[in-house]
Order: C-alpha cells, then structure tokens, then sequence
C-alpha cells in the first residue's frame, strides 16, 4: 500500500540559493508530523509545495501513489485540505459561520442545492471543532481562537484524508492549543487522517505528534515519538546560543530558550 | 408621481435603468468584496475608446464599448505587477492611457454622431433598439454568470489562500470577474455616464455593508438599495427636471449616509453593529 504522504528530494529554488532542498519523508496513513524550524526556514513554503500552490524544483510528491503535478492536482485536492496562519480573510465581510465553514465544502457550485445535507454536515463538523450551534454567529465577532476552529471545522467539511495545518495554534491560548493538538491526534487515531502540521513550539506538540521534521532549508532530524532531538541540530537550526531542557514525559524533543533565560 | 407613470418616455426609460439596477447591484457586492472599486473607475473611463472607437466606425455602441471595456479589464492582471507596478497604479495607467485614446478618436468622429453629456453623465432616456437588445443579452447573461460562480467568488474574497489549496483556480476565475465587471460598467455608462458609473458600481454594496449579517443578506440589501435609488431618481429627475443618472447617485449618496449614520446610532446607543 503506498505512503499516504511521499515527499521525495523535494527541492525549491535556485540550486546556488535553495529555499528548499532534499526533503524527504513518507508517512503512513494515521500518522501526525510535526514540523518545526526558525523563521524563514521554510515551513510554509513546503506547505505551499504539498498543495501543490508551487512546483517544486527538484523531486516528487505523492499522495497515495498519484503524483502532485498538473495533471492529478484537483483530485488530489479532492482528499486534502489546508488550514493557514490566521491571516488572509476579509477582516470586514459580514458573514455568518454556516457560511464560512460551506466554503469548504468540495463542490462549491452545488453544495446550495443540498443545504439540508450540508447543514447537517457543518453542524457535525462545529461539534467536532468544539463550537456546537454556532452556525448563525457573525465571524466577524469571533475571537481569534473561535475562528481558527471555524477554519478547522470548514477543513473537515471536505472530510480529507490528509490535514496540513500551517500554524493553527497561533491565535489560541495554551488550553486551547492543548483541545486543538487533542482533536488532531485523534483524528489520526479515529479517523486515520494524516496529519502534517508546522508549530514553533516543540514542546507544546511533542505529547501529541508521532514524529517531528527539524526544517531549516532541509530536514535537519525527522524525530520519532521518545526519540531525543540532538543538541546539535538545535544549534544547527537556531545558532549556537541554544541550550536545551529536557522533559520528563514522552517527548520528542527539548524546548529551545535563549541561553541565560531564566 | 401618476404624471411619472403616465410618461411614455420614462415608461420607456425605466425597465432598462431597472435592468441595469439589478445587474450592477448584483456585481457590486464582488466589486467592493474583491476591493475592485478602482478598477470600475478605471474601465468607466476606458470606456471612453471604446464609444469613440464605436462612433468612429458607425458600429453599435454598446457591444464595441463592451469589447474594449472587458479587454481593458482583462488587461490588468497582466500589468507588471512583480516589477513595483501596483494594481491602482496599473488601473489609473490604463484608464489615463485609453481615456486619452477615446478623447483623440471621439474627436475625429462626426461629432453630430456623439452626445458627450450623455456619455460622459449617462441618458437613460436615449436608449434605442441597438442598445436594448444588447442589454436583453447582457443582463441575463451576466446575472446568470454571478450566480454560478457566486460561491466560488465569495471563497477568494474571503479567504484567497484557502481556497487556491481547495483546488479552486484562483487567478482564472479572478479574470472572469474582470470581465463581469468590464461589461456591466459598460452597462452603467449608459445610466450614470462614464463619470458617475462608479457610484452605480460601488454604493449598493457599501449600504448593503452596514446591514448585512450574510452574504445572501448583502446581495439582497444591495439590489433593495440600487432599484430602490433608479426608481425614485427617475421620478426626481422627472418631477425636477435634473439628469437622471446625477439624480440616482445622489439619492444613494443619501442612502448611503442614512446608513453610516444609522450605524452610528446604534454602536452609540450600544445595540452593537452589524
């Protein structure tokens, strides 16, 4: 059976300057990747690159087998779907949150026809996020973190097999990061969605994800969960001013703070 | 007002104004969505080659200003936007670039052959056979291609990013909507003139901004708004003798700052907005 995810000396940009090079990983069907990396390291030019937004240079992708390229990209898009940073949306169109979560729906020309079929669907997938009933609520006048579960409520409206997730913790504070990463994992457990998500915080994912992908321009480590992250591909990411702390739980990898924090 | 209705030029004059009402509040909502107003000043003012283009050549005058009017909106997209040329920069280029073409060819046309006031503040009451054929065409046409693509247009708006990785092809149904909006500007300087037809293009929406909760509540407030303004201009305009096309944009003008103010009043009174 092929990789649900298959990323394979994926590069991107001019070989003197690459943004990206030589990423390689395949993940099972179930499986949660983490990724981390400073900024500019490229994380969210590889999300770009596995919806297929950018071409990449060098190397292929795969979704279960079928190549992304021109010819397979609207299928593939079919079965994926995408979550940003929280930015982007058009801070003063009124809108109420039905309709935001339909714009996920897979067949937005006729989705209008079916609006007792979808209602029922948007109310599954609110519950699912947490937000039961809040269907006729204005988006405008939601809090970051209510928002960011209507844009991950309007991801699972296209019921995909793979969830890329570009910083969805960004605008939520530490429990509802912690609800956010919960539902994610069991997603993966449940549903047997893969999931591939970028986070900055190393720490605050490792409880959750089943490996974690160290990202500057390439994979510097690609973490299994219990396995340690070496101190010096922390240094080879960040600079040599990190020191590392460990934990004592099940994680994958040390949270990295400025050397002389307290 | 029955001395209005009993008109038989008015009579005449208010099923296309109405028609055009409709389809411009219609593509209103997209334009100020998609932060296009620009871009209807731009081909408003294109328009201009298009009508000197038409009275240089003795061809109809709508579909030869349609023609241009989508060509120029087409060609916005592909402006040199990467090299520093924003898009109001390259809307204000082009709109300078082919006003300045309409100016040079309307003035080696017979100039019995063109109304400028009309064309440059609208004539609803001037519409002949030519034009109203093309507008049975038009409108519908272009109603109907809203619709189809309402969805998909009101998911870039929103939220462009997301919905590129949904597989949805961004940058061609952008183009489409540029051409909507080319042909009913087109549409609009038959009402309000290439000077006023932003107004037709932009103020239905910005009402409908202030009260719509939906996207559905916005499309309907700014149809309300616009046929609302057409009729009651129509009837000032007859009652007082003044432009047609001046009068509808002053009533939503009017309408307009009704809302604004409002809003205001109850954001004051703390009802809360929207």
């Amino acid at each position: 059976m092929p990789a649900a995810v298959a990323v394979r000396d994926v590069g991107f940009g001019p070989r003197e300057a690459p943004i990206l090079e030589q990423i390689s990983f395949a993940l099972e069907r179930g499986h949660f990747m983490g990724i981390v990396g400073p900024n500019g390291a490229g994380k969210s030019t590889l999300m770009q690159l596995l919806v297929g937004s950018l071409a990449p240079t060098r190397g292929t992708i795969h979704f279960n087998g079928v190549p992304m390229d021109p010819a397979h990209r609207r299928a593939i898009l079919q079965r994926i779907a995408f979550v940003h940073q929280l930015q982007d949306h058009h801070p003063t169109l009124p809108i109420i949150v039905e309709e935001v979560v339909a714009m996920g729906h897979p067949d937005h020309r006729r989705w209008w026809w079916r609006r007792s079929a979808v209602r029922a669907e948007i109310g599954r997938v609110l519950e699912q996020v947490g937000i039961a009933g809040c269907q006729q609520r204005d988006y405008r006048y939601l809090s970051g973190g209510q928002r960011q579960r209507v844009r991950l409520a309007r991801a699972l409206l296209r019921r995909p097999d793979v969830l890329l997730l570009d910083e969805p913790s960004a605008a939520l504070d530490t429990p509802a990061q912690e609800q956010l990463y919960r539902l994610l994992r069991a997603l993966c457990d449940d549903e047997g969605k893969t999931v591939i998500m970028v986070e900055h915080d190393i720490a605050a994912i490792s409880a959750f994800v089943d490996s974690v992908a160290c990202l500057n321009r390439t994979i510097h480590h690609h973490a299994k969960r219990g396995e340690q992250v070496p101190v010096q591909v922390w240094q080879d990411m960040y600079g040599e001013h990190m020191h590392v702390v460990a934990h004592d739980h099940d994680c994958i990898g040390c949270h990295p703070e400025r050397s002389g924090a307290p | 007002m029955s001395a209005f209705f009993a008109s038989e030029v008015m009579m005449d004059a208010l099923l296309p104004a109405l028609m055009i009402a409709v389809v411009a509040s219609t593509v209103s909502v997209m334009v100020v969505a998609h932060r296009l107003s620009f871009l209807t000043v731009g081909v408003a003012h294109a328009s201009l080659a298009g009508l000197g283009l038409a009275a240089v050549t003795g061809l109809p005058l709508l579909p030869v200003a349609s023609l241009v009017a989508v060509l120029v909106a087409l060609l916005l997209p592909w402006m040199p936007t990467g090299r520093g040329i924003s898009n109001d920069a390259a809307s204000g280029m082009l709109f300078a670039g082919s006003m300045a073409l309409g100016v040079l060819l309307l003035a080696g046309a017979d100039r019995q052959q063109v109304d400028l006031f009309g064309l440059l503040f609208g004539n609803i009451l001037m519409v002949d056979d030519h034009d109203l054929l093309w507008m049975d065409l038009l409108v519908p046409a272009t109603l109907l291609v809203v619709f189809w693509m309402a969805r998909a247009w009101w998911s870039i708006a929103f939220d462009a990013t997301t919905a590129e990785a949904n597989g949805l092809p961004v940058r061609r149904y952008r183009l489409l909507l540029y051409a909507v909006t080319g042909t009913t500007v087109i549409l609009c300087v038959k009402l309000a003139g290439v000077v006023l037809t932003t107004g037709l293009m932009v103020l239905p929406a910005a009402i409908a901004w202030f009260w719509g909760r939906t996207l559905l509540s916005l499309w309907l407030i700014s149809v309300a708004a616009g046929v609302v303004a057409v009729v009651a201009g129509l009837m000032l305009s007859y009652a007082r003798d003044w432009p047609a096309g001046a009068s509808i944009i002053v009533l939503l003008c009017c309408l307009f700052c009704l809302s604004w103010g409002c809003q205001w009043w109850r954001q004051r009174g703390g009802i809360g907005a929207g």
